[in-house]
């Protein structure tokens, strides 16, 4: 009976002139505090209450159904308290009160969850004071454009005052319109929802080929056709575009893990099994940054990624270095030893993270700069913690390529990689290059952890998953050479993204380790081998 | 050979060799102490490879109900001794040293394993030895063996409640299903009985995908596009039933997040998230997010605010390197197992495994999740409780439905 009272009530308010329905504010709080059902009634009144209640019903409403979304609304004896942004206060009245310790919080279902959502999203657009906020709503309400009030559009346009949002809140507006009645405005409704040319966008459209208009009013026809023609266009480049962009973003990931090798074994044939764990020293050096930056210059914390940059590479080069001349000088002539010795190394190194730091996931704050990402065209979105990756792996590229090439240290690391006792012979220090080399590909992989960062969980375990891998890039690309490390990252990479929607990831990897199998029996040198006498 | 041979190959080989003695020595050594007077358990969790994060904590926990019940007096007048192992994430390795706590330490049980393919591995080991494994995860049933007392539910009481709250009209409706996985026998096992169990309800086989990853694998920028791509087909609402497992589920998650897509688009069901796969996660763009477990760290009731107390204190006196707040279900079950193995054997007034195994019908035990959990003669399976978790924005779940008593285990699946 209650319940049936309530649909008419709601009902009533849905209906509702469009002379602001009066809001039953004492009601609404209590459909909140009721089951699932009463909730998404609760979640639709509040919907209408952003289309077409009074200005003050909706500044009421607006931090209630934000707080609801973020299970911050709790329903005691007295009625309901809310934690909004000026602290406690009680939902019906707006007194500051403290919820009883008995309160009971309210938990939205998934399918309430997205009620609410548009009902935040709509009070938002209509009464928040920040253009960012309202901003975003309105990227939120457009999900699900088509099912909201037309209303609701219309009269956040009419009051919005900035010309760029109040523009984009039309163009949602009339793409919503695609089952209007005026046909005028179905086409045009299309041609909005043809901008955005997304496998969404095709779902919409796609089913008005059965709609009657279809057959009867050829403009309308034509209207659909091209819009679809478009659309499909748009998903195809899109799907290229996302193609080569994974590829790329996967072979970034794959060159940082591999650059540090491709110098230390290009230089001296060290086999060094450790190199995955230097990147998770790196990691965590990372890690350590932001610690302290949070605790001793927290304005900075989110600018840890690029501080920590000089700090990651320090610390892994300076293991490198430590590494290279306690153990592995002793090692040269014998690469299965300084297999097993660097085999060694990695396990102690992650046992001692282990031990220090423990095995969970580590915390690491996700600046604004690696969050999210932008939809560029069809279903291709620009996502920011990859695009983090790969310009930090292009000026890694860079920088390597620029020491290699133009720095007295890179003639005689270049030196020493063509031929080693020649290069001794005409007075290069070959062991102070040896340990400088080293250093340098380790605190390489240093900065490989740190890139990777955003990306992949870090914990004591996380370079074991990168050595294989970047063996595969190093010996592809051809020992020792920069573009070789490049050409083979990117084509393993690409390769990968190609083969993976096709067979799977499983099938992804075998294949490409055959191919580089097959490719290496044909030139055991790799891509680019340096010409010249080998040792 | 320069004079540096000898001496560095002592070195190298010296140093070599303490490094590997570390992770892979401790395996072996059991730490055992001859006491009279004492029973012994063994545990068979990873606490290095990709399972480490999440296996190493029941070793404590382990533990922790042993000392629990040492303090009220041991069982059958003997204290309780745990010996722990770390396999590695290496499943044969599971085997090999199960074996030798069996044969070799004669513990009076085991405790151990997470993933299917490691208890697969230790099924013959314990089956020969004639001992008894106690396995505290939820898993894919089609299997009870009588050496192996499966604490957690098979999908009946897991899987299927939580795939059709989501099939529902309180759920979302949901008509479309995208199955991720890691390649192995849990993940491919618990997809065939969904499809058969969809198929039964008449819905079409073009009504999902499934996808499988090696283990570990990291990188799911594709898998998340075709996601999309499949969600955005139309016809129904998708969902996506998430069985991969270790790090790959952070991982998947931070790139599900970042492609802009939520919960209220697509609802992941991780079958195997618990909250500390959420730790390191900025879980506010996953809010809504399910998972299905026999038990919930918020679930109510003063059994759990016990059980939490317990491993709070824990953590703290014995300086585990573990979350003092956290609580998954795994932990809760094998904390349950090792109360039930220690009614069983004082029921039972014996440690020996035919008389223990005998004493475990009939035997009831409060569980932290506020449901009492029963064990019949029918099986070595233990009945549990249902709850339907949804990610928080503070790193965990909260409890979205749970079932009105712990129904009846069902071993073998009807639709496999």
């Amino acid at each position: 009976m209650r319940r049936l009272f309530l649909i008419l009530l709601f009902l009533s308010a849905a209906v509702g002139s469009s002379t602001a329905a009066e809001l039953d504010r004492a009601e609404l709080i209590d459909r909140l505090c009721g089951d699932a059902a009463a909730l998404g009634e609760a979640g639709r009144s509040l919907m209408g209450v952003a289309a077409e209640g009074s200005t003050a019903d909706r500044a009421w409403a607006a931090p209630i159904a934000r707080a609801m979304m973020d299970r911050k609304l709790t329903c005691d004896g007295a009625g309901a308290v809310a934690i909004t942004a000026d602290g406690s206060r009680d939902a019906l009245s707006g007194a500051p009160r403290t919820a009883a310790e008995s309160g009971r919080s309210p938990l939205l279902s998934l399918k309430n969850r997205s009620v609410f959502e548009m009902a935040d999203a709509a009070l938002a657009l209509r009464s928040s004071s920040d253009l960012g906020r309202r901003a975003a709503a309105l990227r939120t309400l457009e999900r699900q454009a088509v099912t909201l009030p037309e209303l609701l559009f219309e009269s956040a346009a009419a009051e919005e005052s900035d010309p760029v949002l109040r523009a984009q809140i039309s163009a949602v507006a009339e793409a919503a319109a695609l089952n209007s009645v005026d046909p005028a405005k179905r086409i045009a409704a299309l041609q909005r929802i043809a901008a955005t040319p997304d496998r969404r966008a095709l779902a919409k459209v796609g089913p008005l080929t059965k709609d009657p208009a279809y057959a009867a009013d050829p403009a309308f026809k034509g209207a659909v056709d091209a819009t679809v023609r478009k659309i499909e266009r748009g998903i195809k480049i899109g799907d290229v575009l996302a193609t080569l962009y994974n590829g790329l973003s996967f072979a970034s990931i794959l060159f940082m893990a591999a650059i540090g090798l491709a110098v230390i074994f290009g230089l001296m044939g060290v086999i060094n099994l450790a190199q995955g764990e230097l990147i998770m020293i790196g990691a965590y050096a990372t890690w350590l940054v932001q610690e302290a930056l949070q605790r001793f210059a927290p304005a900075l914390t989110e600018y840890y990624l690029i501080i920590a940059a000089p700090v990651a590479f320090l610390v892994t080069a300076t293991i490198g270095i430590a590494l290279e001349a306690v153990l592995l000088r002793h090692l040269y002539r014998r690469p299965l030893m300084s297999l097993l010795a660097t085999w060694a190394v990695s396990l102690f190194l992650i046992n001692i993270v282990r031990v220090t730091f423990g095995t969970q996931n580590l915390n690491l704050v996700t600046p604004f700069y690696v969050t999210g990402g932008v939809p560029v065209i069809g279903d291709f979105i620009f996502t920011w913690n990859r695009m983090f990756a790969i310009a930090f792996a292009a000026v890694t590229l860079g920088l390597t390529w620029s020491l290699i090439r133009l720095t007295p240290l890179g003639l005689n690391i270049r030196a020493v990689t063509q031929n080693r006792t020649m290069a001794g012979c005409i007075g290069i220090p070959v062991r102070r290059v040896d340990m400088l080399a080293f250093g340098l590909g380790s605190g390489l992989a240093g900065l490989a952890g740190l890139a990777l960062a955003p990306i992949y969980s870090v914990n004591p375990q996380m370079g074991q998953n990168f050595i294989i891998d970047s063996f595969m890039v190093v010996v592809l690309g051809g020992v020792g050479t920069i573009v070789g490390t490049v050409v083979a990252a990117l084509g393993i990479g690409q390769v990968n993204v190609l083969i993976e929607p096709l067979w799977g990831a499983v099938a992804a990897k075998v294949i490409v380790l055959l191919m580089i199998i097959a490719f290496l029996q044909w030139r055991p040198e790799g891509l680019f081998a340096i010409k010249g006498r080998r040792k | 050979m320069s004079r540096f041979t000898r001496r560095s190959f002592l070195q190298t080989t010296g140093l070599a060799a303490a490094a590997l003695a570390s992770p892979l020595g401790a395996s072996s050594i059991i730490r055992s102490a001859q006491a009279a007077g004492t029973v012994k358990l063994g545990c068979l969790f990873s606490s290095s490879g990709t399972m480490a994060n999440i296996e190493g904590r029941l070793n404590h926990v382990v533990r922790m109900a042993a000392d629990e019940i040492n303090a009220k007096g041991g069982v059958n007048g003997r204290t309780i001794e745990v010996a722990v192992s770390d396999p590695a994430s290496d499943w044969p390795l599971y085997a090999q040293i199960g074996k030798q706590m069996l044969e070799q330490d004669k513990v009076a049980a085991l405790f151990g394993c997470w993933t299917s393919v490691s208890r697969k591995s230790v099924l013959p080991v314990v089956e020969q030895a004639n001992g008894l494994l106690f396995y505290p995860l939820h898993f894919e049933g089609d299997e009870n063996s009588k050496n192996v007392v499966y604490v957690n539910s098979p999908p009946a009481s897991s899987v299927l409640p939580a795939v059709d709250y989501l099939m529902s009209e309180d759920g979302v409706s949901a008509k479309r299903f995208f199955m991720l996985g890691s390649d192995y026998v849990w993940p491919r096992t618990i997809n065939k009985q969904l499809k058969g169990y969809w198929k039964s309800k008449g819905i079409s086989e073009s009504a999902w995908k499934e996808e499988y990853v090696p283990l570990g694998f990291s990188n799911f920028q594709t898998l998340v596009n075709q996601i999309r791509a499949f969600a955005d087909q139309g016809g129904g609402k998708p969902i996506v039933v998430l069985t991969v497992v270790g790090s790959s589920i952070p991982d998947f998650l931070r790139e599900f997040a970042n492609q802009g897509i939520k919960a209220t688009d697509v609802p992941v069901l991780g079958l195997d998230m618990v909250e500390a796969d959420l730790e390191g996660l900025n879980t506010e763009p996953l809010v809504g997010h399910l998972n299905c477990w026999a038990y919930l760290q918020n679930a109510k009731g003063d059994a759990n605010a016990k059980f939490l107390k317990q491993w709070a204190d824990y953590v703290k006196t014995k300086n585990v390197p573990f979350k003092a707040d956290v609580a998954i279900d795994p932990m809760v079950s094998a904390y349950d197992a090792v109360h039930l193995w220690a009614m069983a054997a004082a029921k039972a007034n014996s440690f020996d495994v035919p008389e223990v195994r005998k004493a475990f019908a009939g035997l009831s035990f409060d569980c932290p999740s506020g449901y009492k959990i029963q064990m019949t003669a029918e099986n070595n399976y233990a009945s549990r409780g249902v709850f339907i978790g949804s990610v928080n924005e503070k790193q965990g779940f909260d409890v979205l439905w749970q079932s009105k008593d712990a129904p009846k285990p069902v071993p073998f699946s009807p639709y496999s």
